[in-house]
C-alpha cells in the first residue's frame, strides 16, 4: 500500500504502524459521571465498516506524525489522509 | 546425437554451439535455445514422466505455461527441481535431467500405475485411503509421497544469494510483445519513465515466433528496432528476464528478475532480485496462451500447441516433428500449417473441427468438420487416429483450440474475468487494479494489427492522464490476420482417456465425474480434481476444464464462471522472497557502545530483540555460566560490578508542558519533582495493565530524560507521541529518543562511589550528602568529557548510572575498569542484572508481562486519585483492583535445597485436586542467589500480601515438580533500603 | 594512576571504501542536533535561524545549507529540524543553542547516528536495492531529505550532490546497516 502522507506526498505503507480506528482520539474524560462506562467504550467498542474506516497510522519510519487516513476497507482505497494533530484539533483535543 | 530436427534458425546464434547433458547424454545446441528448443533440436521428445501416472510426456509448449516439461537443472545444492525447459535458458555445461521417475526415463517401474488408472479417478485418494485411521501416517502417506510428486529437492541449504530492489516509474508495461513494445514506445517518446518488463530473455513476444510483418518488415526485425530505441531512451528501462508475478495495492508490482539463472555461475552475484515496483500507471500486455482440445491419449509426447510448434519452427529452427499434423478449431491453428509448410516440414493434415472451412494447403489432406479421437506410440506419437477412423502416421500433433488472454494480473484484486463469446475466451472484466489497462492479446484483442494499435492507444491515455503529451503518432502497420475460432472443446467420441489438465493428470472425465458427484463450483472442481493447481496453475488447463464442465452441466460458460488467478503468476522461488534475510543477515543487530571491550573480555552475548547484549563474563577455572554470574553478583554486592545499561530507551523530553505531559502518562505524580532529580515512574495501558517502568531524570526546567525498559523502548515512544499529537495536542512537549546517543553504565557497589570520584572531575561533589539517592547531574569524566550522572539502583546496592555521549563509551568502559582495578572492580552481565533485581524484589518483563495491574504489582498505592493518567480509569476496574486479588510476593522454598522455577503455578498444601479454581497465582521469575545460598522467585500470590510467612505449594505438572515456598517480601536483599541510600 | 582521558571512537570507525563507480565513507566528524520549535514560536525561530544561519527553516521533505554552507539544516518533522555540521568536540548541542537562544529546543543527535556518505555514478544502482524510495533526480532533487526505512532499520537520505547521498541510520546497529550498504553496492558493481 502507498500512504499520500499530507507533508511528504507517497510513501510506502511499510514506513508505517497501524494504531486503529480514529475515535481513539476521542478519548473520554475521566472525571465525568460516566467515565467508566465510557473508557469501556473507548477501549473496547468498534465498528467494524466494510467500507469507508478512518484510521490511525504513525509514520514511525519517516517523520513520526500521526495520521488520520480515510481507506476502503473492501477495496483499499484511501481517500483521504490528515495530520492526526489537526484531526484531534477539530474533534476538540486541546491541552 | 547431432541435431537432427534442426532446420534453420532466425534468432539463435549458429556460429556458437553449447553443449548440455539430458540425463547424461552429451547434446548441442546454440547460444538463443531454451532447454527445450535444444531437445527438441536433438529429436528428445520424451522428457519426463506424469504427476500420478507416469505417462510419458514430451514438450507441450514453447513458454512459461508449459505443463509437460519440468526438469532438475544443475547439480548438487544448486539442484533446481520442477524447472520448466521452455523456458530455461541453454548455457554451455547445462546439466538437465527427468524428475518422477524409478529407474530410466524410458522404462519407468512406476508406469504401472498408469494400468490401475481406472480406479485412480477424481477423489479418489480422499475416498480410498479413509481407514483404517492408523494406516494413513505409517503407510498410505508415506507410499503416495514416494510413488507421486515432481522433482526432487537437494536437501542442501540454497548456495545461491537473491536481493530485494525497489523500482519507480510512471508506466510500467508489462509484456514486450506487439502491444507492449508500442506502449513503451509510446511511453519513452513522451518522455515518461517506462519500465518495461518481460519474462523472456529475448523480449518481442510472439513476434519473434510469427512470420507476420510490421511496416513491411519482418515482426521480429521491428521488434529489435523497438528494443534498440528503448534501449537508447535515458528514461526506459527494459527488464529481460523479468515476470511480473504480482499486482498489488495502490500500483505496486512485484516482479522477479532471473540475473543469473541462464549462467553456469552466479559469480557471487544474487541469481534472482525481487523487485517493487512502484508504477503511477500499468499497461498490461501479457499476451494470450494458448489451449489444447481434449481427445483420447492427447498427452503423448509429440502432442503439441499449436503455436508453440510456430515458434519451435520460426524462432529457433528446430522442427518439433518430420511429418506433423495440425488439429484445430480455430485460424490460427492454420498459419502453423502453412508455416511448416514454409520451413520445408511434412504436413500430414489439418483436422479442423469446424465444418464450414474453406481454407486448404497445397498438397496436404484437409479433414474439415472432422475430430481426433486417439493417439498412438509409445514414447512418442507416431499416429493419429480420426472419428471416420482414418489412421494418419505423425510423429508431432500441433493442437489449437484458441487463445486464452491472459488475464492474471486483473484478478489480484478484484477483477474478475467475462467471457466473450467471439473469442471464445474470458477477458480481463471488473474492477482493474487501479491505473492498470489492458492492451493486446491480453485484453482480448488477438491480431497483431490491433495489438500495436491498442498498445499505443492504450499507452498514450495513461500518459496523458498523467500529464505527458503523447506523440499520437500512428500505430506501426500490420495486416489483421485471420482469426476465427468455433469454440470446440472435447471429442466426445474418444473412447480413450482425454487429458485436460497434463500437469495433474486430470482427464475429462474426472471432470465429469466430479461434478456427477456434485463438486458443481468451478473453486470445487478444482479443489477436488486439482485441474488447474501446481506449477503451472492450468495455465493452459482451465478455460478447457470448465468449458467441460459446463458442458456436463448443461450451462454456459459465462454461467460456470471461472476461477480466480491469485499471484504468482509464474512461481517464484521462496529464496527471492526471502531476499538477503538469510543466517546473520536475517535482520540488524545493535551492539552495545561496550560491545567490543566485552569481546575481549570474552563475554557471552545474549539476543535481547536486535541487541546483542553481555550475559555473562566467564573467567579462566569457571565451568558453567552459575559460575560466572554467582561471581558476578557476590563482586558487585562486596565491591563493585559495572553493566552496560545503553539498550534501555531514552527519551529526551522538552517543552514548557513536559511536566504535566509526564504526569499524564506516569500513574505517581511528576509535576513535583525537581531539577536534578529522578523518580521512578509506572505507566499503563489505557485498559489499565501496566505498561513500562523507569526512571525519569528532571536536567532542566523544560527538560527531562525518560527511561523506558529495553523491549518497549520504540512503542513507549510511538504510544508518547500518540499522546503529544491525538490526545493533548496543544501542549508544548517536545520527544525525541536518544538511546543509542549516550553509552549508559550501571555502577554498583558498596565502592561504586569510590570508583567514581576517580572518573568523575573533581568539580562536582558526588558525596553522600551532594548527590543523594536518586539525584541526577550534568557532569564531566575524565577531564572534560560531558556526561549525566544518576544515583538509582537496579541491584539494590550503592549504585549509580553514568552516561557518555556513545562515541566515548568505549573508551568510557575502559576508564570505569582501569579506574575500578584497585576495587576488584568486574563487569556484570545480563544474568548477574537479572538475579540481582529479583533478590531486590524490582518487577521486569516478566512481572509486566500484559496480565497483571498496578495493584497487582503492589504498587496500586502509587496510582495518583489526583489527576488524569492513560489508564488511571480502567485501572480501577474491579477484577485489576481487588483487594483480594494478585499480588506480587517473594518465594522461598522451605527445602533450601530446591530449585525453584517459572511458570509453576501456586496451589494451597493441602489441595488434593489442584485445579482453575483452586490456582492461587503463578511464579514468574526465579534466581539462584548467590547472596542468600539458595533459589529465590517472585510471584503472583492471591492476597499475597496478607499471607507473608504461609507456605504454600509450587506445581509445575508440566515438569513433573512440586514444591513448597514460603511466601515472603518480595525484597531479598536490604529491604529497608540502606544500601542504596548509603 | 593511569591516564583516563576518553577518546571518541566513530561508529564505523572512520571507514572509508572504494569500490567500482561508487565510494562510501563515514563522515566520522559530523555533528548533528536536532531543534523543536516551541509551540507558538515559529516566527521566533524562524527569526534566529536566520540571524544564526542566513537561511530560512527547511520545507517538509528538504534540506538547505547555511548562507556559510557549513551546517545543513534538514526537515526532519512537523515542529522539528536537524542541524549537521562537521565539529569534532562532543558539545554541539550547546553551540546551536547559543546560536539560537530560546528559540529552539535542542537536543544532540550527534551520537545516536552513523553518517554515511555514499557517492558515485553506481550510486543510485546501489540504493534501488535498498532504498525504497524514488531516488530519480525529478523526483529527488539535490537537498531533498527524508527518513525511511531499509533492511529494517530506519534512515535519513539526502541527496548532497547528483551522485551523492548522506545515509543517517542508528549508530548501534551502525555494523549492519554499513553491512547492507556495501552488499547493495557489490551486488551492482
Amino acid at each position: 500500500m502507498i500512504i499520500h502522507h499530507p507533508l511528504l506526498g507517497p510513501r510506502d505503507a511499510a514506513e508505517f504502524v497501524y494504531k486503529g480506528d480514529v475515535t481513539l482520539i476521542d478519548r473520554p474524560d475521566w472525571q465525568a459521571e460516566d467515565a467508566a462506562e465510557a473508557f469501556h467504550d473507548y477501549l473496547y467498542l468498534r465498528d467494524n465498516p466494510a467500507g469507508e474506516h478512518r484510521e490511525l497510522w504513525f509514520h514511525e519510519q519517516g517523520d513520526r506524525s500521526w495520521l488520520v487516513v480515510t481507506r476502503n476497507t473492501l477495496t483499499h482505497e484511501i481517500t483521504k489522509v490528515e495530520l492526526a494533530r489537526d484531526v484531534a484539533r477539530e474533534r476538540g483535543r486541546s491541552r | 546425437m547431432t541435431q537432427t530436427n534442426r532446420i534453420g534458425g532466425r534468432l539463435i546464434d549458429r556460429s556458437r554451439s553449447l553443449s548440455f547433458t539430458f540425463n547424461g547424454r552429451a547434446m548441442q545446441g546454440h547460444p538463443g535455445d531454451t532447454l527445450a528448443s535444444a531437445l527438441l533440436a536433438n529429436g528428445q521428445q520424451l522428457v519426463g514422466r506424469s504427476f500420478k501416472y507416469h505417462r510419458p510426456r514430451g514438450i507441450f509448449s514453447a513458454g512459461s505455461e508449459e505443463p509437460n516439461a519440468l526438469v532438475q537443472l544443475r547439480r548438487g545444492a544448486a539442484q533446481e527441481p520442477n524447472t520448466r525447459a521452455t523456458v530455461a535458458e541453454l548455457f554451455d555445461g547445462l546439466e538437465a535431467t527427468s524428475q518422477n521417475h524409478r529407474g530410466p526415463l524410458e522404462y519407468d517401474l512406476l508406469a504401472a500405475t498408469d494400468l490401475l488408472a481406472p480406479f485412480l479417478g477424481a477423489g479418489f485418494y480422499y475416498k480410498t485411503f479413509m481407514w483404517p485411521k492408523s494406516f494413513w501416517e505409517k503407510l498410505y502417506e508415506p507410499a503416495i509421497r514416494s510413488s507421486a510428486g515432481l522433482g526432487r529437492l537437494s536437501m542442501e541449504p540454497d548456495p545461491d544469494r537473491y536481493d530485494h530492489g525497489y523500482l519507480h516509474c510512471d508506466l510500467l508495461v508489462i509484456g514486450a510483445g506487439p502491444a507492449g513494445l508500442s506502449a513503451a514506445v509510446a511511453g519513452g517518446r513522451a518522455g515518461a519513465r517506462v519500465i518495461l518488463a518481460d519474462e523472456d530473455f529475448r523480449p518481442g513476444g510472439r513476434l519473434n515466433a510469427e512470420t507476420l510483418e510490421i511496416d513491411g518488415a519482418p515482426g521480429h526485425d521491428w521488434a529489435r528496432t523497438a528494443l534498440a530505441e528503448l534501449a537508447a531512451m535515458d528514461n526506459v528501462r527494459v527488464l529481460s528476464r523479468t515476470t511480473v508475478y504480482g499486482a498489488y495495492d495502490h500500483g505496486i508490482y512485484g516482479a522477479l528478475e532471473r540475473m543469473t539463472d541462464h549462467l553456469p555461475a552466479s559469480g557471487g552475484k544474487p541469481r534472482q532480485v525481487l523487485w517493487r515496483i512502484y508504477a503511477h500507471r500499468a499497461v498490461l500486455c501479457a499476451g494470450a496462451t494458448e489451449r489444447g482440445i481434449a481427445f483420447g491419449n492427447n498427452d503423448r509426447p509429440g502432442v503439441m500447441l499449436a503455436g508453440a510448434v510456430r515458434a519451435y519452427v520460426n524462432r529457433w529452427g528446430v522442427a518439433p516433428g518430420k511429418r506433423v499434423a495440425v488439429f484445430t478449431n480455430n485460424d490460427d491453428g492454420w498459419r502453423t500449417a502453412t508455416d511448416l509448410r514454409a520451413a520445408g516440414v511434412d504436413v500430414a493434415a489439418v483436422v479442423d473441427s469446424r465444418g464450414d472451412v474453406t481454407m486448404s494447403l497445397d498438397g496436404a489432406r484437409v479433414e474439415t468438420g472432422g475430430a481426433i479421437v486417439d493417439t498412438a506410440g509409445r514414447k512418442g506419437l507416431n499416429r493419429i487416429t480420426l472419428q471416420n477412423g482414418d489412421r494418419i502416421e505423425a510423429d508431432c500433433l500441433a493442437v489449437s483450440g484458441g487463445w486464452n488472454p491472459n488475464v492474471h494480473l486483473t484478478c489480484h484484486q478484484r477483477g474478475r474475468p467475462t467471457w466473450r463469446d467471439d473469442i471464445a475466451a474470458f477477458v480481463p472484466g471488473g474492477a482493474l487494479p487501479p491505473g492498470m489497462t489492458v492492451a493486446g492479446a491480453a485484453g482480448g484483442a488477438l491480431t497483431l494489427a490491433a495489438a500495436l494499435r491498442e498498445g499505443r492507444e492504450t499507452a498514450n491515455t495513461a500518459l496523458e492522464d498523467l500529464g505527458f503529451t503523447a506523440s499520437r503518432e500512428p500505430a506501426p502497420k500490420a495486416e489483421d490476420e485471420a482469426a476465427g475460432i468455433t469454440p470446440f472443446w472435447h471429442v466426445a467420441a474418444s473412447r480413450k482417456r482425454a487429458w485436460v489438465d497434463l500437469q495433474n493428470d486430470v482427464t475429462a472425465k474426472d471432470v465429469k465425474q466430479s461434478h456427477a458427484e456434485g463438486f458443481r463450483s468451478v473453486e470445487h472442481l478444482k479443489r477436488y480434481t486439482t485441474l488447474g493447481m501446481a506449477t503451472d496453475q492450468g495455465k493452459t488447463a482451465n478455460v478447457l476444464g470448465l468449458a467441460i464442465l459446463a458442458q456436463a452441466a448443461g450451462r454456459s460458460i459465462p454461467e460456470t464462471g471461472t476461477t480466480i488467478f491469485r499471484p504468482p503468476y509464474t512461481p517464484v522461488p521462496i529464496g527471492a522472497f526471502a531476499g538477503r534475510a538469510r543466517g546473520r543477515d536475517f535482520r540488524p543487530y545493535r551492539l552495545t557502545p561496550s560491545h567490543k571491550w566485552a569481546t575481549e573480555q570474552g563475554a557471552t552475548f545474549v539476543e535481547v530483540g536486535m541487541w546483542l547484549r553481555a550475559q555473562w563474563f566467564a573467567r579462566p577455572g569457571e565451568t558453567g555460566w552459575r559460575d560466572s554470574v554467582d561471581r558476578e553478583v557476590e563482586m558487585t554486592r562486596n565491591s563493585v560490578g559495572i553493566c552496560d545499561v545503553t539498550t534501555l530507551g531514552k527519551i529526551d523530553i522538552k517543552g514548557r508542558d513536559a511536566a504535566e505531559f509526564l504526569n499524564r502518562l506516569y500513574v505517581n505524580g511528576f509535576a513535583k519533582l525537581s531539577v536534578g532529580r529522578v523518580r521512578y515512574g509506572l505507566m499503563l495501558r489505557e485498559d489499565g495493565i501496566a505498561y513500562d517502568d523507569g526512571t525519569t531524570a528532571r536536567l532542566g526546567e523544560n527538560h527531562y530524560v525518560m527511561t523506558t525498559t529495553t523491549a518497549n523502548a520504540v512503542t513507549v515512544f510511538r504510544n508518547m507521541e500518540f499522546a503529544r499529537q491525538c490526545l493533548w495536542p496543544d501542549l508544548d512537549v517536545h520527544l525525541i529518543s536518544t538511546t543509542d546517543g549516550w553509552a549508559q553504565f550501571a555502577v554498583a557497589g558498596p565502592n561504586s562511589r569510590n570508583l567514581l570520584r576517580k572518573v568523575v572531575d573533581a568539580a562536582h561533589d558526588i558525596s553522600k550528602d551532594a548527590f543523594p539517592f536518586m539525584a541526577c547531574a550534568e557532569v564531566t569524566v575524565c577531564g572534560g568529557t560531558p556526561a549525566r550522572l544518576f544515583r538509582i539502583s537496579f541491584s539494590g546496592e550503592l549504585a549509580y548510572e553514568i552516561a557518555v555521549p556513545a562515541r566515548y563509551g568505549d573508551a568510557m568502559i575502559r576508564a570505569l575498569m582501569a579506574a575500578g582495578e584497585e576495587f576488584g572492580a568486574i563487569p556484570y552481565g545480563t544474568e548477574a542484572l537479572g538475579v540481582m533485581r529479583i533478590e531486590k524484589g524490582h518487577a521486569a518483563g516478566n512481572e509486566l508481562n500484559g496480565q497483571t495491574s498496578a495493584h497487582h504489582l503492589g504498587m496500586g498505592r502509587m496510582i495518583s486519585r489526583k489527576k488524569d493518567c492513560i489508564g488511571n480509569a480502567a485501572s480501577e476496574r474491579a477484577e485489576l483492583s481487588r483487594e483480594d486479588g494478585l499480588r506480587l510476593v517473594g518465594l522461598r522454598p522451605v527445602d533450601h535445597g530446591a530449585k525453584l522455577d517459572a511458570g509453576a503455578h501456586f496451589i494451597e498444601r493441602g489441595d488434593a485436586s489442584p485445579s482453575m479454581a483452586s490456582d492461587l497465582g503463578w511464579m514468574s521469575s526465579v534466581a539462584y542467589s548467590p547472596s542468600l545460598g539458595h533459589s529465590i522467585g517472585l510471584g503472583f500470590v492471591r492476597r499475597g500480601d496478607a499471607r507473608m510467612g504461609d507456605i504454600i505449594r509450587a506445581y509445575d505438572p508440566v515438569r513433573g515438580k512440586d514444591t513448597e515456598v514460603e511466601i515472603v517480601s518480595a525484597h531479598f536483599i536490604d529491604p529497608e533500603g540502606e544500601r542504596l541510600r548509603a | 594512576m593511569p591516564d583516563l582521558t576518553l577518546t571518541p571512537t566513530p561508529p564505523l570507525d572512520g571507514y572509508a571504501q572504494d569500490f567500482a563507480g561508487t565510494r562510501l565513507a563515514e563522515a566520522s566528524e559530523l555533528a548533528i542536533v536536532a531543534v523543536a520549535t516551541p509551540a507558538g514560536g515559529e516566527t521566533a525561530l524562524e527569526a534566529a535561524v536566520k540571524a544564526a544561519y542566513g537561511t530560512g527553516t527547511p520545507a517538509p521533505g528538504a534540506s538547505i545549507l547555511s548562507k556559510d554552507g557549513k551546517a545543513r539544516l534538514v526537515w526532519s518533522g512537523p515542529d522539528q529540524m536537524f542541524l549537521l555540521f562537521t565539529h569534532d568536540a562532543p558539545d554541539a548541542e550547546a553551540g546551536v543553542a547559543a546560536a539560537l537562544g530560546q528559540a529552539g529546543y535542542c537536543t544532540d543527535q550527534t551520537g545516536v547516528w552513523a553518517a554515511l556518505e555514499i557517492s558515485g555514478p553506481g550510486v543510485r544502482g546501489a540504493l534501488e536495492r535498498l532504498c525504497p524510495l524514488d531516488l530519480h533526480p525529478d523526483a529527488f532533487a539535490e537537498g531533498a531529505a527524508a527518513r525511511t526505512v531499509m533492511e529494517h532499520m530506519g534512515a535519513f537520505v539526502i541527496r548532497t550532490g547528483s551522485d551523492a547521498f548522506l545515509l543517517l541510520s542508528a549508530s548501534s546497529s551502525a555494523k549492519s546497516f554499513l553491512h547492507a550498504v556495501e552488499l547493495s553496492v557489490r551486488n551492482t558493481a
